[in-house]
């Protein structure tokens, strides 16, 4: 079930549009934050409050990859790979991620403190290499830095 | 008029279609895969590629409008090579696994690679698979040869309107799931079968038993089961139907089926199917020959008859038989047994509804083509969900919503729910005060327009005031006005009446109220109708007042001309309706009774009162396919053929006249034949060859068939009334039922839920409808549910003052909060046993509403 | 030259409305309302603005298409989906000028009579979206957007658009279905968006940074702005230069800029001092130069003739020790991901080619190999159904082309040469 709050949010959004189906990628955000992940409840959720067929709006989310199709860490890392980041040595922040925090691409910790996703890119490619982290830009990448930065994480 | 030109060729076009239909039109093949004409264009395979002087690029022939002047190359060297590079393409990931698919033989991927070539195998790699999903009970899907043409996704969102399957996942990955993953949660209608291309989505029906080229015949009949009356192909091997498919250009159903019309075959070769005559013997039926059957029943009601007069006999008729089998039906009972008593199942409703519409609005007025609702700018739908009980009907009314038209209903309707209805949902037992109150407010805004008087009269009569009336409804005032507003503005309008509106309390007046909308919107009416030829058998003059061709049996001019033709005189009472039936049995009034292709036990109010009823007869024999509730209280029971084992028509809810064709032989009679023998055995000649001979009959005595033949119908449209003499002009009296207002309060009451899935009881004899629909449930709000502690699938007694059933729980937020919801489709299990016989007096349709149940949880089953 | 797009963008305040009127912003759009549509039109032809967004496309022409429909209503929508790989140059309005956006979008909005903007929003910049949205509510106090703007009968309703992550929705078309609810997958033209676009509405698409541009030339004119840059392509451009360079950002300047002077006289050259090998010029589907093609002039009509285009303007600098398979390689890679499957030649193929580079890559590449990159290319290539499987096919047409060696090499030695 979604929070009384998130009812109004996806309604105040679904006000932004002429039709319900427009208000579907907005609401699979507020569901996913809900549900911490698109699981069937969330779906239904989205489903139920626009009118719009479950499958539909599964078939919808599937398409685009920053929506999170199975449960998640508690944060997302999520490091761009793409060329830009690519030679200025993104890779080795990816094998240091593996060996450092046993964060395998797509994967999660142990602890489920973090997943890692890997991304195409990010538009940060002047100050690469770099990464997302929930919401938030680092950029200029390096391990020592990249472990400061998960440290604020837990 | 444009001109492309098209390899050399000059083609000449009314209005600028694709590419592609431009060279159908001209006999040019263009190669497609994800093209589908019934589908919106998609563009995707790109194998349609063609060359077009003054484009640099290559053009899909599927998408581009073909434009005057137009020089189009559809086959080059160039273009074959761009074909085979899209077939490698399509191949690099698909299984080579012809030899085991049962798509081989009508796989397009296929045959196009045979005509353009196979690639020489360039790809290394290992191929993309994904597992085969058999967790569907009927339909399987076999990802790994999708090709991610979407025609099976266009077709389940775009046409079929279910949206319950979309492609999931981007690029490479993408393939196609329902909701679940696995299993579908769906209409099965089964339509993205029919348009998939290769083998990745099929039915599991036929899964492995045979090839495609195997299949001598493709016999092309109506459905069984509604009054819809869709034209379906069956696919027969051995005398076995393999398949059932729709054809594209048929006129009712144009390509799409329904569940039941597609997957509900099966209950032709069901196991149980009746083989030979039966005669009850010390409690025991013993089968018996067909001799010794016949003169039997032939004795008895002889007996009966000369014992009691024709009075004392009853039959009743079948809207699953053809209009052959109710023609004799009526016959016989009228010349042999000498009697009206005649009737049948179509009494619990459509008979009645139809009459009163008729009486006010004119012969024929439910008589409008169901695709004509496309058309329409709004459809108002009353009495239930259309989309369940008349599926093929239910799309068209979709496919309004699709183009544009406004769809408004009167409660809740959950297969139009995503087709942006405008709902209002009234109050428990106010749907009368809702109706009352629009017809008022139309009443303020239009004028009436005089064509009807002695019906403006009573229309004028009604004096409301719609405030109070919106508020005791519980309706928004909002909501109503916007509702009120699309529905006075309509130019096209539709009004679809089903049965739960029929099966009402004081349906007779809101029958009158709805009608009275209708004809101040200027409306068509469409009556939904649950069974195949339940307009049929009433055109056939198997109702208890009226002969052959919808003729009154009261009056004296029409009786003398049937009695001339059969030579023999009618009675001039009309006889008894099906429910007075049961009274005389009960009372023992009613001696012997002959029910053809009926479940009166199953389908009448009062089940228990209706098996004392039959039990107390003298004679009972029981014609059909299966040994069903009421077949077990005969004394002589007769299998018949069923449907696609015999020729003969249905008439659909549209009135048009249909061909029934045979496409498996089984051994037996047809039922006018077994009628006929038993005729012949009372002395009664009854000489048909075949089931033309009778028909010809038919279009001999009955007005509304004059002149027809066997092969006008082939032609598709013989639409009633065909060269027909209007009828009765005088208008009876309108005399509507209004009764009480019921006050809800928190008690439960009684629903019949209108499954899609089934169909009377015989679709429970079809498996494959059977695993998707296993038993009777009853259907709860989950605000119900939770006041009694109850979860899906725990056993619920339900009671009311008939009877009681034990049944397991299902929970649907569909469900009103004060409603229990039960089938009556599985034999054990029928609703009526709960219904007491409570009718409609002018329509006597029974009232199922109001019937308040005793909810309680039930260890003991 | 003075800075237009990115004016005022070192006050850390920049993004606060109140900033951005002190530095002279909002001045345009009162002076615009006081002009008919179709001279603001005028105006932009005279301009000879072009879409910023990739393709080039005459803003005016587009935009006369749209207002000539008589459908309404209409609608706007910015495509801030930025996903072309190396490109960024819209992130910099988008968090720091939010304001020239909105205002520009405002003018278009009044131009062509769409009373509805959305701002579709790639959903890797979370930020952005906090500061637009901010931006946004601004601008409704302040009376810019909603129903009677700066006291005028105009009305303009504006909104953020979320994607979630698809590059394909920069598309236009997908960038429309994507706004529905849909899977962003490109729609058959035509019909064009501007006759049924949104909503099956009119509807006009334009890059963040093409309708930046909007405020300027209200205020200096459409002949002065015409004045800036190439003649045939004139206007400020915003070029983004990542990789192997000393200073790599985000630079305004007039469009037709060479190339070699944005890397070498703007940038401060390689990094490090180091060899360059190879320079993508406009985005990662646009084709990559050798050290000795670099002297063409980024703009629209000047890069084709060069061998390669414009793009995004997206420059991705690449030393000696950049292994261009893997590169190659890499972008395939990328194409695969973001192929949206629904046309055949590229969702099939882009994943073939990908798997090819890789096994070159790996060193487990064959003879035939590089023929076949070539013919599987070459079977996309003009066969499909949006650009974007064009885009893959060119990539490595275009690798092979110029650096046939580097390719040889792996196949030959079993691997990467480079790899330490
Ligand atoms: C695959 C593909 C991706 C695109 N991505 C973007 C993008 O991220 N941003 C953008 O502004 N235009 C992008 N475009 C171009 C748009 O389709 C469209 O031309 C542009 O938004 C028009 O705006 P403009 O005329 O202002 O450039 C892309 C085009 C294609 C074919
Ligand atoms: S080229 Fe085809 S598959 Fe690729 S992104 Fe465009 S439409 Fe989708
Ligand atoms: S049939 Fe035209 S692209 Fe598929």
């Amino acid at each position: 079930m979604l929070s009384e709050a998130a009812i109004k949010e996806i309604e105040a959004i679904r006000a932004k549009y002429p039709t319900a189906r427009a208000a579907l990628l907005p609401a699979i955000y507020v569901a996913q934050r809900e549900f911490g992940w698109l699981s069937p409840e969330a779906y239904e959720a989205v489903s139920d409050i626009l009118g719009i067929p479950k499958a539909i709006a599964r078939g919808v989310a599937t398409f685009y990859a920053m929506y999170r199709h199975r449960p998640m860490g508690r944060n997302v890392v999520q490091l761009c790979t793409n060329v830009s980041c690519m030679i200025l040595g993104a890779e080795k922040l990816v094998d240091f991620l593996k060996n450092r925090y046993s964060l395998e691409p797509g994967g999660t910790d142990p602890d489920g403190r973090f997943s890692l996703v890997i991304m195409e890119c990010i538009g940060a490619c002047g100050t690469a290499p770099a990464m997302l982290v929930n919401e938030d830009f680092y950029e200029n990448l390096t391990e020592k830095y990249i472990e400061e930065i998960l440290g604020k994480y837990k | 008029m444009i001109t492309v030109n098209i390899n050399g060729k000059d083609i000449k076009l009314e209005k600028a279609v694709t590419v592609l239909e431009a060279a159908r039109s001209a006999g040019i093949k263009i190669p497609t895969l994800c093209y589908h004409e019934q589908l919106e264009k998609y563009g995707g395979c790109r194998l349609c590629l063609v060359e077009v002087e003054k484009m640099p690029r290559l053009q899909t022939a599927c998408t581009l409008i073909s434009a005057d002047g137009m020089v189009i190359r559809t086959e080059t060297e160039q273009l074959a090579e761009v074909r085979r590079g899209i077939l490698e393409f399509l191949l690099i990931n698909h299984p080579l696994d012809c030899p085991y698919c049962d798509k081989a033989g009508e796989c397009e991927l296929q045959d196009l690679v045979e005509k353009y070539g196979t690639a020489k195998g360039r790809y290394m790699e290992k191929k993309r698979t994904v597992p085969e999903s058999l967790e569907d009970p009927v339909i399987v899907r076999n990802m790994g040869r999708c090709i991610a043409c979407t025609r099976c996704v266009r077709m389940c969102e775009g046409v079929q309107g279910a949206s319950a399957i979309a492609v999931i996942n981007r690029g490479g990955h993408s393939h196609i799931e329902p909701f679940s993953g696995g299993r579908y949660d769906c209409e099965y209608c089964g339509n993205c079968v029919s348009v998939c291309p290769v083998g990745a989505i099929m039915s599991r029906l036929h899964r492995h038993s045979y090839r495609p080229w195997q299949v001598k015949e493709n016999i092309e009949t109506v459905c069984p089961y509604c009054g819809v009356g869709c034209t379906v192909i069956l696919q027969v091997r051995d005398d076995v139907i393999k398949r059932v498919v729709p054809r594209i250009g048929s006129v009712v159903n144009n390509g799409m089926l329904c569940s039941r019309g597609r997957f509900g075959y099966e209950f032709v070769g069901n196991r149980e199917r009746l083989t030979s005559p039966l005669i009850k013997k010390n409690g025991v039926f013993e089968e018996a020959t067909w001799e010794e059957a016949i003169s039997l029943v032939a004795n008895r009601l002889k007996e009966a008859r000369d014992g009691y007069g024709g009075a004392a006999v009853a039959g009743i008729a079948s809207p699953r038989c053809t209009n052959e089998d109710n023609f004799i039906f009526q016959k016989f009972m009228r010349v042999v047994l000498g009697t009206n008593n005649i009737d049948s199942s179509a009494r619990t409703g459509y008979a009645g509804a139809q009459s009163f519409i008729e009486n006010i609005s004119g012969q024929g007025a439910t008589a409008n083509i169901i695709a004509g609702l496309s058309n329409s700018d709004v459809v108002l739908v009353t009495g239930g969900d259309p989309t369940t009980v008349n599926p093929i009907l239910g799309l068209q009314i979709r496919s309004c919503a699709g183009k544009g038209g406004n769809i408004l209903t009167v409660g809740h309707v959950r297969g139009l729910r995503h087709f942006n209805p405008a709902e209002l949902r009234p109050a428990l037992f106010t749907e009368t005060l809702l109706l009352e109150g629009i017809l008022h407010s139309l009443k303020n805004t239009k004028e009436l327009p005089g064509s009807n008087p002695k019906f403006e009269a009573k229309i004028r009569e009604l004096n409301i005031s719609p405030e109070d009336i919106i508020k005791t409804c519980g309706v928004s005032e909002e909501d109503f006005n916007g509702f009120l507003k699309k529905l006075s503005g309509a130019a096209n309008p539709a009004i679809v009446i089903g049965k739960e509106l029929i099966q009402s309390i004081g349906s007779s007046y809101k029958l009158f109220l709805v009608l009275a909308i209708n004809y101040l919107i200027n409306g068509r009416v469409y009556l939904l109708s649950e069974r195949a030829n339940e307009q049929g058998l009433i055109d056939m003059g198997c109702t208890p007042d009226s002969l052959p061709g919808c003729r009154p049996v009261a009056y004296a001019e029409f009786r003398r001309r049937y009695e001339t033709a059969w030579k023999t005189t009618i009675p001039d009472k009309p006889g008894l309706s099906i429910f007075e039936m049961m009274d005389s049995a009960g009372s023992g009034a009613l001696k012997a009774m002959y029910i053809m292709g009926e479940n009166p036990l199953f389908n009448l109010p009062e089940s228990h009162a209706s098996e004392a009823a039959l039990k107390n007869l003298d004679f009972l024999v029981v014609q059909d396919i299966f040994l069903t509730e009421t077949g077990k209280l005969a004394d002589v029971v007769l299998p018949s053929l069923g449907w696609s084992e015999k020729e003969g028509t249905f008439t659909n809810m549209e009135r048009r006249i249909q061909r029934l064709r045979k496409a498996v032989y089984r051994d037996g009679m047809e039922d006018w034949k077994i009628l006929s023998e038993v005729a012949k055995n009372m002395g009664v000649k009854f000489n048909y060859a075949d089931a033309e001979e009778i028909f010809n009959e038919i279009s001999r005595v009955s007005p509304l068939h004059r002149d027809l033949t066997y092969n006008e119908i082939e032609k598709g449209n013989a639409l009633y009334p065909y060269k027909g003499e209007p009828l009765r002009g005088v208008m009876e009296d309108i005399v509507s039922h209004k009764g009480d207002r019921l006050d809800a309060g928190d008690k439960l009451y009684l629903g019949l839920e209108r499954p899609l899935f089934h169909s009377g009881t015989l679709s429970t004899k079809a498996s494959a409808l059977l695993h998707i629909y296993p038993e009777a449930v009853a259907t709860i709000s989950p605000s119900t549910a939770e006041k009694f502690s109850l979860k899906p699938g725990d056993k619920v007694r339900v009671t009311t003052g008939a009877g009681s059933l034990s049944l397991p729980v299902a929970v649907d937020d569909a469900v009103h909060g004060s409603l229990v919801m039960i089938t009556n489709n599985f034999e054990g299990k029928g609703a009526f046993a709960l219904i007491k016989y409570i009718a409609d007096p002018v329509t006597k349709a029974p009232v199922i509403e109001g019937i308040e149940v005793h909810l309680e949880k039930d260890g003991t089953v | 030259m003075e800075k237009v797009l990115l004016k005022n963008i070192d006050n850390p305040d920049s993004a606060d409305i109140g900033e951005y009127r002190k530095a002279g912003g909002y001045r345009s759009l009162p002076k615009a309302l006081e002009l008919e549509p179709k001279a603001i039109i005028e105006e932009v032809k005279k301009a000879g603005l072009r879409g910023r967004g990739g393709a080039g496309f005459p803003v005016a022409m587009k935009w006369t298409f749209a207002s000539s429909d008589p459908k309404f209503p209409k609608y706007l929508l910015c495509n801030a989906d930025e996903g072309e790989p190396g490109t960024f140059k819209d992130r910099p309005i988008l968090e720091k000028n939010p304001h020239l956006l909105i205002e520009g979008m405002i003018i278009s909005g009044y131009t062509l009579k769409a009373e509805y903007g959305y701002i579709y929003l790639r959903g890797e910049y979370p930020e952005a979206k906090h500061i637009l949205d901010k931006a946004i509510a601004q601008a409704y106090e302040n009376g810019f957007l909603g129903e009677k703007i700066a006291g005028k009968d105009v009305r303009f309703h504006l909104a953020v658009h979320q994607g979630a992550g698809a590059y394909i929705c920069g598309e236009e078309t997908a960038l429309i279905e994507s706004l529905e609810g849909d899977r962003g997958q490109p729609r058959i033209k035509p019909p064009f968006p501007v006759n049924v676009g949104a909503f099956s509405m009119p509807t006009v698409v334009n890059n963040v940074e093409t309708l930046s541009n909007l405020p300027y030339i209200i205020e200096i004119g459409g002949e002065a702005y015409s004045k800036i840059g190439s003649p045939d392509c004139p206007g400020p451009k915003l070029y983004c230069v990542s990789g192997h360079i000393e200073k790599p950002g985000v630079y305004e300047l007039p469009m037709g800029t060479i190339l070699k002077d944005i890397i070498y006289t703007h940038c401060g050259g390689i990094k490090g001092g180091g060899k360059l090998k190879a320079v993508i010029p406009g985005g990662i589907s646009t084709p990559v130069l050798p050290p000795d093609k670099l002297d063409c002039p980024m703009d629209f009509v000047n890069m084709p003739k060069h061998g390669s285009m414009l793009g995004s303007g997206a420059v991705i600098v690449m030393d000696e020790s950049v292994c261009l398979v893997k590169v190659c390689y890499r972008a395939l890679k990328f194409f695969e991901h973001e192929s949206c499957g629904k046309c055949t030649p590229c969702r099939e193929g882009t994943g073939w080619l990908r798997s090819i580079l890789g096994r070159i890559e790996d060193g487990s590449g064959v003879d035939g190999d590089i023929e076949l990159l070539l013919s599987v290319s070459g079977n996309i290539m003009g066969k499909t159904f949006c650009p974007l499987g064009d885009g893959a096919a060119s990539v490595v047409q275009n690798f092979i082309k110029h650096f046939r060696p580097e390719f040889e090499d792996h196949i030959k030695n079993a691997g990467c040469s480079l790899k330490n």
